[in-house]
């Protein structure tokens, strides 16, 4: 069982301001982490440098206007998408080498290089549409690799689970009315959370009815609440769906020490969901599953632990340790999952069997 | 004036180099005081001695053997992936404790087993951020021995440091034997100069170093001999073949130093040291010559010297190859087997056989072969006919000395893994040995020039701890990052994380 790890030390060179949250050491303080464990020399793990994609793949997903646009302001050197998303001399290439990661990971998985792959890249997408961009992200590098996955490799169905703590706006728009891309996403509600977005009626349209699932969280929502979202609501679809491959957003800002969200997912909490993303793609798709990074901003908090946790989940290692340092106090019993599941079923009960 | 020992498991050998080799000695390894004798001969023809450079297979003949003690692995793995990826020991004891990547002791050490082993290892996770707890559980336990993982080496990576220093903790008794036999015949011999030990990269390091880092020299014979010869060749490119009394050393030579491999090991023991690529062929010159031939092992010197038992020495004597030694004896040896003249070429062709099938082993640009160790003449001419892709043979001067002199033109190296965080007001130097943490301007930023500045200085430093006399201009930065450290939303400092080295080297005589 191997996992291909991709990375590029490039993947440090973008930033946005010099104290933005989404910033280079959710990089290196991993990768330190990583380093340190011994998981970049294990044998299970295969450490995999990505190549940029051309820029003909973002066409794929993006609006030539909003390419010249990304490209003209990384040219100028400065510029902003929003109050929040700041462009540098480094994003395009950022973005085409981010994409690229992601390319690469699926198409390891889909050729059987790799059982399972795991993407260490930034800037993020799940906020890009097809036309704009905001959240710190630029270009939408998930949905990129998928549209490829689909034209050369005639993959029918795919299941995307974005667990970010943000729900995936950009993301559901692309795949909104295409049932060949089943989008799931758990996130804190959007009454709570930027962007604002993500309630459980939002179920699809046209041929993509019933194919978008959002499960909106309380704020505190902890472990067990998660648990209870995979158990219900995951897991049924994912049986009935019967994906070729199944893809996760893992957005780290679930974590009880996140900054910028208001969560209470542990280290074991995350090794959780990856063990149950796991066990599903053995049962449904011969164990391919590709995952990449997204958000979480715990920097100088839990980060380094989540990810080196779902890392390990997904090598097969033993995650019995994988815990945050004393000094890090979990949060006690967060709210139930219960009402966010009932809504969820009460939308999609039409379309599939809980 | 400098000495380079090279003390192999038959001979020791010694030279006096200034310009060029001025004086060479030869004792065998098992003769009483060998290493007084060794310093007497050399030093009635020497007046000054600036340093004294060693390379031993002392570590490495124990290790292959499997002669050294059982461990204790004491390990303090924090939070993460399980324990048990580094364990390394005999016996393995998990204490409480973790440091973080930041190099924060994020809960305290925890320790209340009792080593079963006298030789201890102690790795702490992060320990090159901060050694805290691993000094704090070497000061606890009651044990002879003791190696700490931070002091195995600069670098991240838990579970290779955790089998390093248990490699170093195990290797700590033998060497320090060898050691202090040496450093007291030097001692009565009036030789007070600085001592170092030749890594098995080439590169050489302080007596006190080696001893904190005894693993270091499991490729010191072949590194020694390699450098030798390139040293007296002048080659840049080459094979290098050093045939000695137990085992013939195969190394490779490019671009003027001899190439190196990652994660050096030996018997059961792992590092993550470099050493020189090296294939060992268990054929010399002493090998014992049975009815079935050689049989990869040592009884003594050959019969010509007065040995037990017939030996490939005793067959280029019997053919002439050689003049030294008793013939007589040699053919006396080599009857009992058959016909002594029939038996011998058998053997020399045997012998030359599995020489060249080690020195054809290694992947190779280059077609030049250089030849050490005291056979080198006798056997060079017969190599050559049988090495079909070799262009020239060569055996330079001083070819049988050639790990002496080695030692005597290496350069002090050391790896240095330098971490500065001026929001936590520290700076940690790792490398070879004790490592330096040092308070440093908290918040305080640093451009890139500066930082990398700050890196070559520190590792300047580091490899004059290690006894050297590098020059910041002749450090190497492998890796380098360096970002600000943000908190709450403020820029509190920087962390300058790097890599570095002094360049290894030797020199053409």
């Amino acid at each position: 069982m191997t996992v291909a790890l991709v990375y590029h030390e490039d993947y440090l060179l973008h930033e946005h301001t010099p104290t933005h949250p989404e910033r280079r050491e959710r990089l290196t303080y991993t990768m330190d982490q990583l380093r340190e464990e011994g998981v970049l020399k294990h044998p299970s793990v295969e450490v995999v440098e990505p190549e940029r994609v051309d820029e003909s793949e973002m066409s794929r997903v993006h609006t030539r206007e909003y390419i010249e646009k990304l490209k003209h302001l990384s040219d100028e050197g400065e510029g902003a998408l929003s109050a929040d998303t700041h462009v540098s001399e480094h994003t395009w290439r950022s973005a085409l080498l981010a994409a690229g990661g992601v390319v690469e990971a699926v198409e390891r998985v889909l050729d059987g290089e790799n059982d399972s792959s795991f993407v260490m890249s930034r800037p993020g997408g799940h906020h890009a549409f097809a036309d704009s961009a905001h959240g710190f992200c630029f270009t939408n590098n998930t949905a990129v690799a998928l549209r490829k996955a689909q034209e050369d490799h005639g993959v029918d169905r795919i299941l995307l689970w974005d667990w970010d703590a943000h729900h995936f706006d950009g993301t559901q728009s692309i795949f909104y009315d295409d049932p060949s891309v089943l989008t799931m996403s758990t996130h804190q509600t959007g009454r709570t959370l930027f962007p604002g977005t993500g309630y459980s009626d939002e179920i699809g349209e046209g041929d993509g009815e019933g194919y978008n699932v959002n499960v909106p969280l309380m704020p505190k929502t902890g472990d067990d609440g998660y648990r209870q979202v995979v158990r219900e609501v995951f897991e049924p679809i994912a049986r009935q769906y019967d994906p070729d491959l199944i893809f996760v957003e893992a957005g780290q800002d679930n974590h009880f020490t996140d900054p910028i969200t208001d969560l209470g997912v542990t280290a074991q909490g995350y090794v959780d969901l990856m063990d149950a993303a796991v066990e599903t793609a053995a049962e449904v798709c011969d164990g391919r599953l590709v995952a990449s990074l997204a958000g979480g901003y715990g920097i100088e908090g839990g980060l380094p632990y989540t990810n080196l946790g779902v890392i390990a989940s997904l090598a097969g290692m033993d995650t019995s340790n994988v815990r945050e340092p004393a000094t890090y106090e979990p949060p006690s019993d967060g709210p139930s999952a219960d009402r966010a599941v009932a809504k969820v079923k009460e939308n999609l009960d039409d379309y599939w069997e809980f | 004036m400098i000495i380079g020992v090279d003390a192999g498991g038959t001979n020791f050998d010694a030279v006096a180099l200034e310009d060029g080799v001025e004086a060479t000695a030869k004792k065998p390894a098992d003769e009483d005081g060998a290493f007084g004798n060794l310093l007497d001969e050399l030093l009635a023809e020497v007046d000054e001695v600036d340093r004294v450079v060693v390379s031993t297979t002392r570590v490495l003949n124990a290790a292959v053997q499997e002669r050294l003690p059982d461990s204790t692995n004491v390990l303090v793995p924090g939070v993460g992936l399980s324990p048990e990826l580094a364990y390394a020991g005999d016996e393995n004891i998990v204490a409480g404790g973790c440091v973080d990547h930041r190099g924060r002791v994020t809960e305290p050490l925890e320790l209340d087993a009792d080593p079963s082993n006298p030789v201890v290892a102690v790795t702490a996770k992060f320990s090159t951020r901060n050694p805290t707890l691993e000094l704090e559980a070497a000061d606890a336990l009651d044990a002879d021995t003791v190696a700490v993982g931070h002091e195995s080496g600069g670098g991240l990576g838990f579970p290779a440091r955790a089998e390093t220093t248990v490699a170093n903790a195990v290797t700590k008794p033998v060497f320090e034997e060898f050691e202090s036999t040496l450093y007291a015949a030097l001692a009565d011999a009036g030789v007070d100069a600085p001592v170092y030990y030749l890594k098995g990269d080439a590169a050489m390091l302080s007596r006190r170093a080696v001893c904190a880092t005894p693993a270091h020299t499991l490729r010191s014979g072949p590194a020694s001999s390699s450098l030798g010869l390139v040293a007296l060749s002048s080659v840049s490119d080459a094979i290098c073949v050093d045939i000695g009394g137990t085992t013939t050393d195969v190394t490779l030579v490019e671009d003027g130093f001899p190439a190196l491999t990652e994660s050096v090991g030996a018997g059961k023991l792992c590092t993550f040291y470099d050493g020189v690529v090296s294939v060992d062929a268990t054929v010399g010159g002493d090998t014992r010559v049975d009815d079935d031939g050689l049989t990869g092992v040592r009884d003594g010197s050959a019969a010509a010297f007065g040995g037990p038992s017939p030996t490939p020495t005793d067959a280029l004597r019997v053919l002439g190859e050689t003049t030294e030694g008793d013939e007589d004896a040699a053919r006396d040896a080599l009857s009992k087997l058959g016909d002594p003249d029939e038996v011998a070429r058998d053997v020399v062709d045997e012998f030359v056989t599995a020489v060249t099938e080690a020195a054809g082993s290694l992947e190779r640009r280059a077609e030049t072969v250089v030849v050490g160790g005291a056979l080198a003449d006798a056997v060079a001419p017969l190599l050559d006919d049988s090495l079909g892709w070799a262009s020239e043979v060569v055996v330079p001067d001083n070819a049988d000395v050639c790990g002496a002199v080695g030692c005597a033109v290496a350069r002090v190296s050391v790896k240095t893994n330098v971490h500065i965080d001026t929001a936590r007001g520290e700076m940690t130097v790792a490398s070879a040995g004790e490592e330096k943490v040092e308070e440093v301007e908290q918040g305080r930023r640093y451009d890139e020039d500066d930082a990398r500045e700050v890196v070559a200085r520190e590792t300047a430093e580091a490899t004059r701890r290690a006894g050297g006399d590098a020059t910041t201009d002749e450090v190497e930065i492998t890796s380098f990052r360096s970002f600000d450290v943000v908190e709450d939303g403020r820029v509190v400092g920087s962390i300058v994380d790097a890599e570095a080295q002094a360049e290894p080297g030797g020199r053409y005589l």
